[in-house]
């Protein structure tokens, strides 16, 4: 049986997406990265191989997410896309109509504006993470509670207070200040949902043209207090697609199967990586005065890939040659 | 023979053959700063006080560098090539901050170009610049007029040939080019052209830019600059714009984008240094003009000091794949 595989490591969060020929999601994990792209992309393929059919010949494996290239050679992928091309791709495949995918990730937060089923902009937040997963996450933490309870309570506001979304500092601040003063839990919650949307459609979303039909993907739009704000900001309705959270590795599976035709071999390691020992490393280059930082990685004493440089010299070394 | 050390930074790019004939013609010799590195970066960062932009910190990094290996260091101040067009206020005190922040660097061989108080005032300049090395005004007059015509030629090649800043300092002045170490595919074949808009101590400078115009090729891309444009061209962008130009080098952000955005390219990329005040005005005019024509894609890039390459990478591969998926849909 043939399946295509998309693996989107992201900064918080790591996505395996299988898709049979006609396309349809046939298994998938979603489990976090905890800073171990490595170990996750292991036990997600580990975990995807329980999922499915004891017969299955992987096709095209793909990698997207910003561990992209590290996870592109444990499996030695077919194809590594960036999110954006991935997400727009996985979008289109859900709803062929959509003209703005809103995507919200751990570390980052994109607009992708589509017209006539084709990415004609697009937008990603600068180096700044505000208004992203890992702070609402952050501040889920600090009242002690978890995401989900966070987006029950945010979603039961009645009237919400103002919070500075510009950036996380000043919105924390502002937070711990609402609070103290004495407005409920909730209404700030929801306060900052909304400086959180506000924030996205001022910065990332600058001068773009926001038209309907827009999906919102990502691990953000599990919230639904989110989803609400945005609602209620742009004034439209937001469509959240099913797997909206696997939406990266979908797309990039889709992008491999594009890419596999005419009896292309896959040049996928195999499920068994799921046991070989990776080891990754880093040193100071020294060749010139740039003294670059090259990681590298590799497996029973050799050395699979490096990247890092300013130049390209370590990257086009024979992979032999081990330092 | 006097050593004149000059800076292979900011308006090095713009001037380096007008400059380098005028010293020669008078008898010195020429010695300019290697190509930017992770050092001089790091030595002109910690010169100077927090705000001051990417570009200065590089700037005094190769005045750092070229300490010990010259006897003179040329600073120019450009006030103003223009009537009523303003200069960034960190171009006017340049050799005045090169001074106080390395007081350490041979004598600052300085000069004050200032067009809007008269051609005169500019001549008198250029003859005191000169005096430094002859008591001939004649000499010096002959040194400035083809020095003049030697950056006429070099403007005329990078329009002729469409050639970059460093391409032609290399045909002109045999400076090579810092060539990347592994070839790029031919880039007549490419299939989709993506124009660069920017400051060119900014686009020339692979150091700071992530090898910007080497990753753009790689990917299939012809690369066009704002200086393969012709003045006329820019110029008249730029008036259709904003109506007229303010700051001096108005025509590589505002008057290339304008151009750019409706001839000759598949996209546009915007490069700017973070925290630059005119080219947060100007990047946005340009910006704004584009969501405005819906004419091609514009994407704005803002560099700092970071070392991790990856947000570039991701924004320039998904840049790319945007214009070629639309190009082959459209073919």
């Amino acid at each position: 049986m043939e399946a295509y595989l998309g693996i989107d490591v992201g900064s918080v969060t790591t996505k395996l997406a299988a898709l049979d020929e006609n396309d349809e999601l046939m298994a998938h994990v979603y489990q976090p990265t905890r800073g171990q792209p490595i170990e996750m992309v292991q036990r997600g393929l580990e975990q995807i191989k329980e999922q499915l059919p004891a017969d299955v010949d992987i096709c095209g494996v793909a990698t997207t997410g910003s561990a992209r290239y590290l996870a592109g050679v444990i499996v030695n992928a077919d194809l590594v896309k960036n999110e954006i091309t991935s997400h727009a791709t996985a979008a289109l495949s859900y709803f062929p109509e959509v003209q703005t995918v809103l995507e919200i990730g751990g570390q980052d937060s994109k607009i992708i504006i589509i017209r006539d089923g084709i990415v004609t902009d697009f937008g990603m937040n600068t180096v700044c993470a505000a208004g992203t997963g890992s702070f609402l996450d952050h501040q889920a933490l600090r009242l002690n509670m978890t995401i989900e309870e966070f987006s029950q309570r945010a979603m039961d506001s009645q009237s919400a207070v103002r919070i500075a979304g510009r950036c996380t500092v000043f919105a924390e601040s502002d937070m711990v200040h609402k609070q103290q003063v004495g407005h409920k839990i909730e209404d700030i919650l929801y306060g900052l949902c909304q400086a959180l949307v506000r924030n996205y459609i001022n910065n990332i979303a600058l001068g773009k043209e926001i038209k309907s039909p827009i999906a919102f993907q990502g691990g953000v739009a599990f919230n639904q207090a989110i989803v609400k704000a945005f609602k209620e900001e742009l004034g439209a309705e937001v469509i959240v697609p099913r797997h909206h959270e696997l939406m990266g590795a979908i797309g990039v599976a889709l992008l491999v199967h594009e890419e596999m035709v005419n009896n292309k071999k896959s040049k996928f390691t195999g499920f068994q990586v799921s046991e070989a020992k990776y080891r990754t490393s880093s040193f100071e280059c020294k060749s010139c005065t740039n003294l670059c930082e090259i990681a590298q990685i590799s497996t029973n004493g050799q050395t699979l890939a490096r990247w890092g440089g300013r130049c390209d010299m370590w990257e086009r070394m024979p992979a032999e040659e081990t330092r | 023979m006097t050593r004149i050390g000059i800076p292979r930074a900011l308006l090095y790019y713009q001037y380096l053959p007008m400059w380098k004939v005028f010293f020669e013609h008078l008898g010195a010799e020429v010695v300019i700063s290697s190509p930017t590195t992770q050092a001089m970066l790091t030595g002109g960062s910690a010169r100077v006080v927090a705000d001051t932009c990417l570009p200065v910190k590089v700037f005094l990094g190769h005045v750092l560098s070229l300490a010990d290996e010259c006897d003179l260091i040329f600073v120019p101040a450009v006030r103003s090539l223009e009537e009523k067009v303003y200069n960034c206020s960190k171009f006017l005190g340049l050799p005045d901050m090169t001074k106080a922040v390395i007081p350490e660097s041979p004598p600052i061989l300085e000069t004050d170009i200032d067009i809007s108080r008269g051609k005169n005032q500019l001549y008198r300049e250029i003859y005191r610049l000169g005096r430094h090395f002859t008591r001939n005004p004649l000499k010096v007059k002959q040194a400035g007029l083809t020095a003049w015509q030697a950056h006429l030629d070099y403007r005329e090649l990078m329009f002729d040939h469409k050639l970059t800043h460093i391409e032609a300092t290399e045909k002109i002045c045999g400076i090579p080019a810092e060539k990347p170490r592994t070839a790029v595919e031919d880039p007549a074949s490419a299939r989709t052209t993506i124009a660069l808009v920017g400051h060119p101590y900014l686009i020339c400078d692979e150091f700071i830019n992530h090898r910007l115009i080497y990753r753009l090729e790689q990917a299939g891309n012809r690369v066009l600059t704002p200086e393969m444009i012709t003045t006329k061209e820019l110029e008249s962008a730029i008036i259709r714009l904003t109506g007229g130009a303010y700051w001096t080098y108005e025509e590589e952000v505002v008057g290339a984008g304008g151009y750019f955005l409706q001839n000759e390219a598949d996209g546009v990329i915007g490069i700017m240094a973070f925290g630059c005040g005119p080219d947060s005005l100007m990047m946005d005019t340009v910006r704004r003009h584009s969501a405005r024509t819906k004419g091609v894609p514009f994407m704005c890039l803002t560099i700092e000091e970071h070392t991790a390459e990856a947000g570039v990478i991701t924004r320039l591969e998904a840049f790319t794949d945007m214009i070629q998926r639309k190009k082959r849909r459209e073919t």
